[in-house]
């Protein structure tokens, strides 16, 4: 055991017993005991005592990353309005973050404040599971319930975990939406004007394609190529649909006009060339580090590789809403929680007050995110000011309609296997549509909608 | 062997010891890549120079050395602890053939067949009781428990086999049971146990899913869950985390370099001498 690493609390308490242990079997037992009391009482008190001292503080996005650098400076100045408080912040992987949560939140273990994902089956689980303080009282207070409608769905759960009505259990510090990065200096060559219709936007990938460029990047095997799908399917639908088919606010037609539209025109674009055959196969890394390289002269993906671009591609590039759409896939980003076991929530709740005041904002902002309040005149960085100029057309509309993959649990999964079958001409758009639509509705029969 | 095949069979051996090296080469040259460099060049390029930033601020990031140690501690912790274990285990099952033992056995052997997962939540409420969630002591107990089950399982089946002769000759002797065990039991099969502690501190070692789930503390962590603190929800840093794996496989490349002479000598020898 004293392999073991021993705890300081543990050294101080086995010390002194190991010197007696050594008269009698009796001492060594109490002794054993002992340490393993000792054990059980180091881990509860690196839980935090509840003393107003320490801010247990967990996010798992990288210190580089806009999130990073916003959120350091936002540590020093809670630190500085906080005197006599420490911030002990640990970065997680998202992996052990997305396996344990539920089990971490449930024990002494959990942290006061910590970033967690957004969506039904994450924090909406976690909330219905009572682990999650409510901070409708809190956002109501501060004005975090600022922020646009379409933000505020993944902040707020009803009693049964679905987003969207209800309370507030989390609040997200920026926002993410899909756009059209382009190459400048591929369209320049290629004489090829920024499409504004989607007319346009097809016109424009004949002409790379009549000069041998495949016009699209395209990761077939992860997200991406579902979320051109859906980008289609939005081309053809209102509000309403995104309500039902997000929120199951209403019957979603799988063979009705949106998604019809949807599967046949992807299956054209593979048919034309736009789509590479062999992008079933494609990781989105893979997708990412093709644009960087300058091989393809399109990506369409989320304002998540805003910064990669910006600091690896070393061509002139740019970005455009996808032609036509006012509505995007995209959300409120990853959200701020309070365990329901935090030992000092009213720190906690400070905490997220800084990171939405506008200078945390703006910084984020100018660090190449998406921030939730940020006042666009103060973004000054000009890559960032079109990225965000864009969003701002978004939700000026109430245009952010979220992800294809979030209204049932392995249904990313699914829609990766349907654009699998589109770019491979495996299954035909009918056929594949009656494929995605069968897991919707099992879930929303298990739903008892 | 015949000479016509020769050129042959070196020429396949040769494509599969380059087909396995290969991931290893991608590693290794990825993570002496800027990440500029894998912007444009892309993955199979060769690096234009060396780039260890990368490899620098991966060790700083993570504190690196603290989960060397603290990998290390577990995994020795472990190996030593399971080894004796099974051996007495396996005195018990092998040589004392107690009632039921081929019972055991097979408790044993669907102990090892149970996958981790399953495991998670019945551990994850029984440590959270005695108060060792987030401990490595858990880590330790746990894996010496699993560990040990397979030690038992062959270990027992080695000492089935072992010579009656000796035991008798130790018994006219006067040797007790203990001193059987100390004296004539473990030096005889003193190469088994050592190629069983190296695969324990091996597999530990490399364990992932358990140490996730018990060690929530940073500075508790194993080396391979600090490898994953770089995998993020969309995002991943190409060159960084062929860094990562680059130090994360060194330990065990090390360890198989010391312990091979051990591990050539093969599990079962010493089961008859």
């Amino acid at each position: 055991m004293r392999l073991l690493d021993p705890p300081p609390s543990f050294r101080r308490a086995s010390s002194g017993n190991w010197r007696r242990a050594r008269t009698g079997t009796i001492a060594v037992l109490a002794a054993a005991s002992l340490v393993l009391a000792a054990c059980g009482a180091d881990a509860d008190d690196s839980a935090g005592s509840g003393d107003g001292k320490t801010l247990k503080l967990w996010h798992y996005e990288g210190a580089t990353s806009a999130m990073g650098v916003a959120w350091a400076e936002a540590i020093k100045q809670f630190e500085a309005s906080h005197p006599g408080v420490k911030v002990q912040f640990e970065e997680k992987g998202f992996e052990q973050i997305r396996q344990n949560a539920g089990m971490i939140l449930n024990s002494d273990e959990a942290p006061d404040i910590m970033e967690y994902n957004k969506g039904n089956a994450t924090a909406g689980l976690l909330s219905k599971q009572g682990l999650l303080t409510d901070l409708s009282e809190e956002a109501g207070k501060r004005g975090w319930d600022k922020i646009g409608p379409s933000l505020q769905t993944t902040s707020k759960y009803d009693a049964e975990g679905i987003m969207g009505d209800g309370k507030w259990y989390g609040v997200p510090n920026y926002a993410e939406y899909v756009m059209v990065y382009y190459n400048k200096e591929l369209f320049t060559k290629h004489n090829v004007q920024v499409p504004t219709t989607l007319a346009e936007f097809e016109a424009a990938m004949d002409t790379f394609t009549k000069a041998g460029v495949t016009p699209l990047s395209v990761g077939g095997a992860e997200y991406p190529a579902q979320q051109i799908l859906y980008e289609l399917a939005l081309s053809k639908a209102s509000r309403s649909f995104v309500d039902s088919f997000q929120l199951y606010k209403g019957k979603v037609d799988f063979k009705g006009p949106e998604f019809t539209y949807a599967a046949t025109t992807f299956a054209d674009w593979v048919a034309k060339g736009y789509i590479a055959k062999n992008s079933a196969g494609i990781k989105a890394e893979d997708m990412g580090v093709a644009f960087t390289q300058g091989k393809f002269p399109m990506v369409i993906s989320g304002s998540w590789w805003y910064g990669r671009f910006v600091s690896d591609a070393k061509f002139q590039w740019g970005t455009f809403l996808f032609p036509g759409n006012t509505l995007h896939p995209g959300s409120g980003g990853n959200i701020w929680v309070v365990p329901k076991n935090a030992k000092n929530k009213s720190l906690a709740y400070d905490f997220i007050d800084i990171t939405m005041k506008p200078e945390i904002q703006n910084l984020l902002g100018n660090s190449g995110g998406v921030p939730v309040l940020a006042d666009p005149a103060t973004i000054t960085d000009a890559k960032s000011k079109e990225l965000i100029d864009n969003f701002d057309k978004v939700t000026s509309t109430d245009g952010l309609a979220f992800y294809p993959d979030w209204p049932a649990p392995g249904y990313y999964d699914v829609l990766v296997a349907g654009t699998q079958h589109l770019i491979n001409g495996t299954k035909s758009p009918d056929a594949v549509l009656d494929e995605i639509a069968k897991p919707y509705n099992d879930n929303l029969t298990s739903l008892g909608k | 062997m015949n000479r016509a095949l020769r050129p042959a069979v070196l020429a396949t051996l040769t494509v599969l010891v380059l087909l396995v090296l290969s991931p290893f080469a991608l590693v290794a040259v990825n993570a002496v890549k800027s990440p500029d460099e894998y912007a444009t060049d892309g993955p199979l390029s060769l690096p234009n120079g060396l780039y260890l930033k990368g490899l620098a601020d991966f060790w700083i990031r993570v504190d690196f050395g603290e989960k060397l140690f603290n990998s290390f501690v577990i995994a020795f912790s472990v190996a030593v602890l399971a080894v004796v274990v099974s051996v007495l285990n396996a005195y018990a099952l092998g040589i004392g053939r107690v009632r039921g033992r081929s019972a055991f056995l097979v408790f044993f052997l669907l102990a090892n067949l149970l996958p981790q997962e399953a495991l998670v939540y019945p551990l994850y409420y029984l440590s959270k009781e005695v108060g060792l969630y987030n401990t490595q002591l858990a880590v330790v107990v746990i894996f010496t428990a699993i560990q040990s089950a397979f030690g038992t399982y062959l270990l027992s089946s080695v000492f089935a086999t072992f010579p009656r002769e000796m035991l008798e000759a130790a018994a006219i002797d006067g040797a007790g049971k203990v001193r059987t065990l100390w004296r004539v039991v473990v030096p005889i099969s003193w190469p088994s146990l050592s190629v069983l502690f190296t695969f324990f501190f091996i597999w530990t070692w490399n364990e992932f899913f358990l140490p996730l789930i018990f060690l929530i503390s940073n500075d508790k962590q194993t080396v391979p869950v600090a490898l994953g603190v770089l995998q993020g929800d969309r995002m991943m840093d190409a060159t960084t985390t062929s860094a990562s794996a680059l130090l994360g496989i060194l330990p065990a490349i090390l360890f198989f370099l010391i312990f091979q002479r051990t591990l050539s000598r093969g599990v079962m020898s010493g089961a008859i001498k």
